[in-house]
């Protein structure tokens, strides 16, 4: 700290800048605070007396139904996979098969299941399994496209539409 | 108090697991209640936690290495348990994570146990304005007690970074109390 002294003459007790951090913090924490010291909650009567038997209940009713948990990444992908599998051969089949199945379930469900069912993977990790280069537009979208329509949309929406050089092809 | 090495050993060893189980649950049972209540406010969310808490301890102890001390572990279960039971919550409501605390906040009001003055009712709205992170070092240090090291040990976060966090969330909620 030498270097900001152009006071010469004045000196400081040895120590005194490496310690002023702890010496502030602890008086600030010294000062008296607007803050409660008390936050208000209380818990029932006999709660805590009464908690290990609960959890011993709970314990004993669970252990029947135990899955062992395997905190492995491989076993996300490997579940990943499968449901990628699962989505692209229901998506194939989508119009020929005539059994209630996949079309049944309407979107907002399927969109409820993902986002109720806590799988663990980021969005890049889906996108790493899920083969999004081999997907056409089409695949993702609702309803086709015809070209003409396409057009006229972009007719209607962009300004320069000359200067996109579409022919007719 | 048994030696917290001597009490993993038993809860791994299946002879003695029940009965090391017991110790530990009475050991922790009121430590891991506060710390839940802070993140959760209401007490039938807190005891469901914390159960669960418990619950993901004991089916879990065997893979627990010892690398940080068991309370830290215990903790750490805890605050991610109470926090993504928050998740969940607002995800089921179909509502944002604030419009949830403004939602819990509200409830405290009429909450039977939950025994604050106003001063105290204003306090949680203003801890409820802090940001995730000096929330639970606020809680944890202000009102548990608990020392920069041992939180330190729980967020994995430096001290230096949790003496930063602690006063300027002080800082704000005196500022939010005198304000009012």
């Amino acid at each position: 700290m030498k270097e900001f002294n152009k006071n010469k003459p004045f000196k400081t007790p040895e120590d005194y800048f490496e310690g002023f951090n702890d010496r502030l913090m602890e008086r600030i924490s010294k000062e008296p605070s607007s803050i409660p010291k008390e936050d208000g909650f209380v818990v029932p009567e006999n709660y805590f007396e009464t908690l290990q038997e609960s959890i011993t209940k709970k314990l004993t009713a669970e252990e029947t139904k135990v899955v062992t948990l395997k905190p492995y990444r491989k076993f996300y992908y490997a579940a990943a996979s499968i449901a990628a599998v699962f989505l692209v051969i229901f998506g194939l089949q989508w119009n020929s098969v005539d059994e209630p199945t996949f079309e049944d379930l309407a979107n907002s469900d399927i969109d409820a299941y993902f986002e109720n069912n806590e799988f663990g993977l980021s969005m890049y990790e889906i996108g790493e399994v899920i083969p999004v280069h081999e997907l056409e537009i089409n695949d993702i979208l609702e309803n086709r496209f015809e070209e003409n329509q396409v057009l006229d949309y972009l007719n209607e929406n962009i300004e320069d539409y000359e200067a996109l050089n579409l022919d007719d092809e | 108090m048994i030696a917290e090495a001597d009490l993993v050993d038993q809860l791994k060893n299946q002879r003695t697991q029940s009965q090391a189980f017991e110790v530990l649950v009475n050991t922790y049972k009121q430590r891991l209640y506060w710390h839940i209540r802070s993140i959760v406010l209401n007490h039938d969310d807190a005891d469901d936690v914390l159960q669960n808490t418990f619950i993901k301890v004991y089916r879990n102890i065997a893979g627990f290495k010892g690398d940080s001390k068991l309370y830290s572990w215990m903790y750490r279960i805890a605050t991610n348990e109470a926090l993504s039971f928050l998740k969940k919550k607002s995800k089921k409501q179909g509502i944002s994570d604030s419009e949830l605390q403004n939602q819990l906040l509200g409830n405290l009001e009429a909450d039977v146990y939950f025994e604050g003055d106003e001063i105290q009712l204003k306090l949680q709205k203003a801890i409820a304005t802090l940001p995730e992170k000096q929330k639970l070092v606020f809680n944890m240090k202000y009102f548990q007690e608990l020392k920069y090291e041992e939180i330190s040990d729980i967020l994995e976060t430096s001290v230096g970074g949790l003496k930063a966090s602690y006063h300027l969330a002080v800082k704000k909620l005196e500022v939010i109390l005198k304000e009012n």
